[in-house]
């Protein structure tokens, strides 16, 4: 039916586009898991880190590393924005679940209408050009973005995972994603392992964002739908499993991507919701935002030690 | 003369809008934000029956809303049957994998646009005529909502809001009171849809997004959630903000953002220094039937 | 005599905490069981599993002889079930009539359609319904206080406005956690009063209680739950002055 050579081409370019995919998936679940936001607000995160990027390249004219570095400072710096005077705040004023969520959506809207006003809305890129040379690697043509993409996913995510199994911050990150208030009886200091984390999946993104941003065109909604694709991928992968939305993130890439072969292009950008929809009727399993009660439960655990000296 | 008409038509259908939005999100404590799919929804299916198949324009609205009913119906069953947290993402996606879907159907005029819908009222009447009729509906929608909220279903709303397991724990179905309400709020947004659709006679896709969704949250986190009052300022307010803005003739790139950057902003503004809203809602729910007076016996209440 | 509620081989466990294993338990119409155990015993759990509140990995629950398995937990209050809760769960934004109001088996507005077409059905199902909150009110002494906000009000008369929210379900089977904890003087006598009066109605009723005396002066009989375990049945005064279940109760 399709030739051998095209499919194949068709599989390895998918495979090497789904990095940024995984990138995004990785940082959204992470922050889901240990900070227990559904951080929508990511989206603003990866606007800023890639008009960072964009701005050291195409406007200070500086070299690509430097832009990436840049590119990382912007996500860095709006996550820290972020966590520091949004969810702490909300945090310490005990808002619904509803609340904080809203709250991520409206920032990352905020911060895509602020782009458009200072950028405008037309696509850009973080190089003057998109197209990178290609090599031919037994009959299927390997362009030279796709193998260091690939190399700096690999590489985040063996870094996040070394990072999370054997730095003492990484196992802190792992308690306070288990029982944040057990974790604070034991002396970690909630709020900073909250803002690392934030900060970790900014670095994330913002590494994601300037992969994308060297081989796509972006402009400032465009985070929005980039990042609804790391919901689904997290949702997929199961909540609260980094991992599981990684490989998520890469099948629903190349899926997508390789969706060229059956259905026609336009109608590309409308698999992400039927995705979106797969996830969430077929893998509801597990996903919850965490649920605050501030009311009568205070009231309820004193006297409890009352209760006629049994017990205790 | 005409642009005052307008902008009250406008403050008219958002007044129905961010008030039935409250009543989703406010009152019933749902999470979505995808309102204005639903209104869009009742736009164009009631702008394509009275079109293509020239059905009298009242009854095509009134389909438009049982259309926008239906359809939210089929989000929050399988949604909220998971939890209430689920519905946020499947509306979500629903709403902008709708709107994605609409600029593919050229029947319904694509991404550019349906036009030439059909007017309604104004040829005979006068475009006052229709000022008055959404004026009206939208006073019926408030005190409607308020009939709702301050009777039986609204205690039923509080205490599902307070606490889930425990309203469960009652014998209280909080799945069907959630999908109850979700589909009548998003009922009345379809109407509203209707209505807009027959006086602007042009509908687009990407109208409905998310900085629709944005406007209307603005007007009711900026009105007050949870008041009858509430959802009607923000309207009045935030409808009349963005008319100053066009005063000044700015370049249309400039001006979208800029609106968007106002909505934004006010609320994240409130979130943070006024998150009750312009008018606080009263923290213990008060039913009409026993304002004022105590120990009510049933024979009062049956006579 | 059949039981009101019969349990049978109930097992859950939360990762490798065993809190229910194979319990079977009866209990009978009129009379007051009282269920003891140390803290973590699995108590409340039991009442979750009863309650369709947590999903029991093995066992069924059963009220006058039809299953409640497959039932949803406000079905299986639908059926007769009521329970209070240990950390309350009163509603907050509600008065204390109002918490009460939604409390019965069916409730004027289960039904859209009533709501909107028949406005007086409704009106007469909430008068009836306020007749029936006035008089537990009433017998629970809670009548001063019934328009009262439930923050404003002691936490003895928050636990009593429990077990009055509970009774509007007129139910056939009515649990009881831990009603007394953090309840003193006049408070006391009331709840142990309405716990009498509705055992004599002919409900099934389980309490879990800490306080002894107040086990001893209620139940018709006790079980002694520990780890999950049934591990005796008897009269009170008997699982009391067991040395062996002393031990476990205290943990020495
Ligand atoms: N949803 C849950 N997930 C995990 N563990 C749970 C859950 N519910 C209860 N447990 C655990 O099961 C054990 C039994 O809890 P349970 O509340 O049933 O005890 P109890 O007998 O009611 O104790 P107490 O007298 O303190 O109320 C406890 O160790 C508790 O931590
Ligand atoms: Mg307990």
């Amino acid at each position: 039916m399709f030739e051998l050579a095209v499919v194949s081409q068709i599989l390895w370019t998918s495979f090497a586009t789904s990095s940024y995919f995984v990138l995004f998936a990785v940082a959204f679940a992470l922050v889901l898991k240990v900070n227990k936001v559904f951080n929508f607000a990511q989206a603003g995160v990866m606007t800023c880190g890639f008009y960072a990027a964009y701005v050291g390249v195409r406007i200070l004219n500086l070299p690509g590393y430097a832009g990436f570095m840049l590119g990382i400072g912007g996500g860095v710096a709006m996550s820290f924005v972020l966590e520091y005077f949004g969810f702490a705040v909300l945090r310490q004023r005990k808002a619904s679940a509803m609340f904080v969520f809203i709250f991520t959506l409206i920032a990352s809207q905020f911060i895509a209408y602020a782009v458009m006003m200072i950028f405008g809305t037309w696509p850009t890129t973080i190089f003057a050009s998109m197209f990178w040379p290609v090599t031919m690697v037994g009959g299927i043509a390997v362009s030279a973005w796709d193998v260091p993409a690939i190399a700096a996913t690999v590489v985040v995510l063996t870094g996040l995972w070394a990072f999370l199994k054997y730095s003492r911050n990484g196992q802190f990150m792992l308690a306070v994603a288990d029982n944040a208030d057990l974790a604070e009886l034991y002396g970690i200091q909630k709020d900073r392992i909250l803002m690392l984390s934030m900060v970790l999946a900014g670095v994330i993104v913002s590494i994601g964002m300037f992969l994308y941003g060297t081989r796509a065109q972006v402009q400032a909604a465009a985070a929005t739908e980039l990042m609804l694709f790391a919901v689904a991928a997290t949702i997929l992968g199961g909540i609260g499993n980094i991992w599981g939305a990684a490989i998520a993130a890469v099948v629903l890439g190349v899926v997508q991507n390789s969706s060229i072969l059956f259905i026609p292009s336009a109608w590309q950008g409308f698999l992400l919701f039927a995705f979106l929809f797969f996830a969430i009727v077929l893998f509801p399993r597990g996903f919850r935002l965490p649920e605050r009660r501030n009311t009568l439960k205070r009231l309820a655990v004193a006297p409890q030690a009352l209760s006629d000296g049994k017990g205790h | 003369m005409d642009y005052v008409f307008t902008i009250l038509i406008l403050i008219g259908l958002f007044v129905i809008l961010a008030s039935s939005f409250d009543l989703v999100i406010g009152h019933c404590g749902l999470i979505s934000i995808a309102h204005p799919i639903f209104y869009a929804i009742g736009a164009y299916i009631s702008a394509m029956l009275s079109k293509q198949y020239g059905l009298p324009v009242p009854v095509s609205i009134l389909c438009g809303g049982v259309g926008a009913l239906l359809a939210s119906a089929l989000v929050a069953v399988p949604a909220l049957r998971v939890s209430g947290d689920y519905l946020l993402i499947a509306s979500i996606g629903f709403q902008l994998g709708l709107i994605e879907l609409a600029k593919h159907f050229h029947e319904i005029g694509g991404a550019g646009g349906l036009t030439n819908i059909p007017s309604f009222l104004i040829k005979d009447f006068g475009r006052e005529s229709y000022v008055v009729l959404v004026l009206v509906l939208a006073a019926l929608t408030v005190l409607f909502i308020r009939w709702l909220t301050q009777g039986p279903y609204g205690r039923m709303m509080t205490a599902m809001r307070d606490d889930e397991l425990a309203f469960s724990m009652l014998g209280r179905n909080a799945i069907w009171v959630k999908v109850a309400v979700f589909a009548i709020g998003s009922g009345i947004a379809g109407i509203a849809g209707g209505l807009y659709a027959h006086y602007f006679r042009f509908l687009e896709p990407d109208q409905f997004g998310l900085l629709q969704s944005s406007a209307v949250l603005t007007m009711v986190v900026v009105g007050g959630m949870r008041t009858t009052m509430g959802p009607v300022i923000g309207a009045i307010v935030l409808q009349l903000m963005p008319q100053v803005i066009t005063f000044f003739n700015l370049p249309p790139s400039i001006l979208g953002p800029l609106q968007g950057l106002l909505f934004t902003g006010l609320v994240l503004f409130f979130m943070f220094v006024r998150p009750q809203g312009l008018l606080p809602a009263a923290d213990l729910w008060v039913g009409r039937k026993q304002q004022g007076d105590a120990g009510q016996s049933a024979k009062e209440a049956r006579s | 005599m059949s039981a009101t509620l019969e349990i049978r081989g109930m097992c859950k466990s939360f990762g490798g905490i065993v809190v229910a294993d194979s319990i079977d338990l009866d209990l009978m119409a009129g009379r007051v069981l009282g269920l003891i155990g140390p803290n973590g015993a699995g108590k409340t759990s039991l009442f979750n599993l009863v309650c369709g509140v947590v999903k029991p990995d093995a066992g069924s629950v059963s009220l006058d002889g039809r299953s409640l398995e497959a039932l949803p937990t406000y079905e299986r209050a639908r059926m007769g079930l009521a329970r209070t809760w240990q950390n309350l769960r009163l509603f907050p934004s509600l008065s204390v009539m109002d918490n009460l109001m939604l409390g019965p088996r069916a409730y004027s507005a289960d039904s859209l359609m009533d709501v909107f077409f028949r406005p007086s059905q409704i009106r007469a199902h909430e008068a009836e319904a306020r007749d029936r909150a006035l008089d537990i009110l009433e017998r629970t002494g809670l009548s001063p206080i019934a328009h009262s906000r439930v923050q404003d009000i002691s936490f003895g008369q928050q636990k009593l406005v429990g077990v009055a929210r509970a009774l509007m379900n007129e139910a056939r089977c009515l649990l009881l956690d831990e009603p007394m904890a953090g309840v003193e003087g006049q408070t006391y006598a009331l709840i142990q009063k309405a716990v009498r009066d509705i055992a004599a109605s002919g409900v099934a009723i389980c309490v879990v209680e800490h306080n002894v005396a107040f086990i001893r002066d209620l139940c018709d009989e006790g079980v002694f739950m520990f780890a999950g375990k049934v591990l005796a049945r008897g009269s009170v005064e008997q699982l009391i002055n067991d040395p062996h279940l002393t031990e476990l109760y205290f943990g020495t």
